[in-house]
């Protein structure tokens, strides 16, 4: 029997932090291991190893039978990029609330002051959201938003381009304008471990064309922005993402997010959810 | 249960443009003072993410939420939505306001209008503190009538007014009668006192 919550893969470490020492942690309320075993991750939950594999800096697992393979991004592997293991953050809320943030960037201005966003410039033009389903993702494109400083490679405003994917419940994948690369897009990704339906770590990681920029700079610049987010977070109630309609009032600028919503339910992904009738 | 006022805040601590987090007959608030003075209790929580209002910002006569900018009106309804700011927020856009007055330099709040102002108290704000767990005002010496507890401290008259909060905590609200600041500092550390028995007591 399928299982819609277990089947999926999780991010549960950076393979870069395995080689001193094991990481105990958590996954979907359970405790489990991390390893690496002759180079190779392992995890295991009460002593059962689990599927599991390294993929974009990271160990990925599941707690049950994974129907798909990991998703795929293209540009990890492409010549000339930078990759960046940023860490983790842990978050007092539902790993769905911590990806929907990702999603969205009417908040900039407010919750980024003066480096995503600024007053005046609030207006979140027209843009393109699809559930795809040859591909079952969400993905938004020609999403355009004044920055002041888009990246710690950006100087001065600029106007900057985004798309977003979500190809699993749980992560989300930015795709933005690369200012020293006109024509190539930076990845930057929001991998999230759900420890419970509440508490989540949050990896982002990164693909970048910037081999200027200090790594520590790098780190701390998605650093920033992840504990802005967090006093947000941590902060919204109910702490379920509401997935019908009714307790949350959405406008234009959510469309991404009610896609999410709506996919999540189509799915039966209801961990970190609630429902109406719940 | 019947409509009454709660003791929220001494007026002092809520200045012009100040917001700050409250709690009343269980529900959660948002104290928010605008630029010219207007005081205000409303469920802190933005009915668009569900961010509290009470993390938000106070600019001119309105209070917006920290998170997307929204902004709401005296009467609790929304004026402006930055992502679009064409566009006029439908009537339907409203944050649940209740009723906040000021008497005697406290802030009162009531979830349901009561029939009765506030009771009268006297003396001038002396501090608010935070207890965890019931302070025993009989063994302290003090006649408790509602939220209301008269009494002593170091000598001096004061006036406490309990503001429950849910999990066995309370806040309280003192007022002590004139006296020298040496006198005010003593009693003010009585009041820690009772608090550190309160305390113990559950301990």
């Amino acid at each position: 029997m399928t299982d819609p919550v277990r089947d999926e893969w999780y991010p549960v470490s950076l393979v870069s932090q395995l080689h001193h020492a094991a990481r105990d942690t958590q996954l979907l309320g359970e405790p489990i291991r991390v390893t690496l075993r002759d180079g190779q991750p392992l995890v295991t939950a009460s002593g059962r190893a689990l599927p599991s594999q390294a993929r974009y800096g990271h160990v990925w697992t599941s707690l049950g039978t994974p129907a798909r393979p990991l998703f795929d991004i293209p540009e990890a592997d492409q010549p000339g990029r930078r990759l960046v293991d940023v860490g983790l953050v842990r978050v007092k809320c539902s790993p769905l609330r911590a990806v929907e943030n990702f999603l969205d960037i009417a908040h900039f201005p407010f919750v980024h002051t003066d480096i995503l966003g600024a007053e005046p410039h609030t207006e979140v033009g027209r843009y393109d959201v699809a559930i795809r389903d040859e591909v079952d993702e969400v993905w938004a494109t020609k999403v355009r938003f004044y920055q002041p400083q888009a990246a710690k490679s950006a100087e001065g405003g600029i106007t900057t381009e985004y798309m977003y994917r979500v190809p699993a419940p749980t992560v989300s994948i930015l795709y933005k304008t690369c200012p020293p690369r006109p024509g190539e897009w930076d990845v930057i990704t929001l991998f999230v471990q759900p420890l419970t339906e509440t508490l989540c770590e949050v990896w982002p990681w990164m693909a970048l064309f910037d081999d200027v920029t200090p790594l520590t700079d790098l780190i701390h610049f998605q650093q920033t922005i992840f504990l802005q987010d967090r006093s947000i977070l941590e902060n919204q109630q109910p702490s379920l993402l509401p997935l019908d309609p009714g307790m949350e009032i959405p406008t234009r600028a959510d469309l991404t997010s009610v896609a999410y919503r709506r996919w999540l339910k189509r799915r039966g992904y209801t961990y970190g959810a609630q429902l109406v009738a719940a | 249960m019947t409509a009454a006022w709660t003791p929220v805040a001494l007026v002092r601590d809520v200045p012009p443009l100040c917001v700050m987090p409250a709690c009343v007959d269980g529900v959660e608030l948002a104290l928010w003072r605008s630029a010219t003075g207007r005081l205000a209790a409303w469920a802190d929580r933005c009915p668009h993410r569900g961010m509290r209002l009470s993390h938000g910002f106070v600019r001119g006569e309105a209070l917006s939420c920290i998170y997307h900018g929204w902004s709401y009106g005296s009467d609790g309804h929304c004026l402006r939505i930055p992502a679009h700011p064409d566009l006029e927020p439908p009537e339907a856009i409203r944050v649940p306001v209740y009723h906040a007055v000021e008497s005697g330099g406290v802030v009162w709040v009531a979830t349901e209008a009561p029939d009765v102002p506030p009771p009268t108290v006297e003396g001038s704000p002396l501090r608010s503190l935070t207890v965890e767990g019931a302070v025993d005002w009989a063994a302290a010496g003090f006649s408790l009538s509602g939220p209301v507890a008269r009494g002593h401290l170091s000598g001096i008259g004061v006036t406490i007014l309990v503001q429950p909060l849910p999990n066995g905590r309370q806040v309280l609200h003192a007022l002590a009668e004139a006296a020298t600041p040496a006198a005010l500092k003593e009693a003010s550390r009585d009041l820690e006192a009772l608090r550190r028995q309160a305390e113990e007591a559950l301990a």
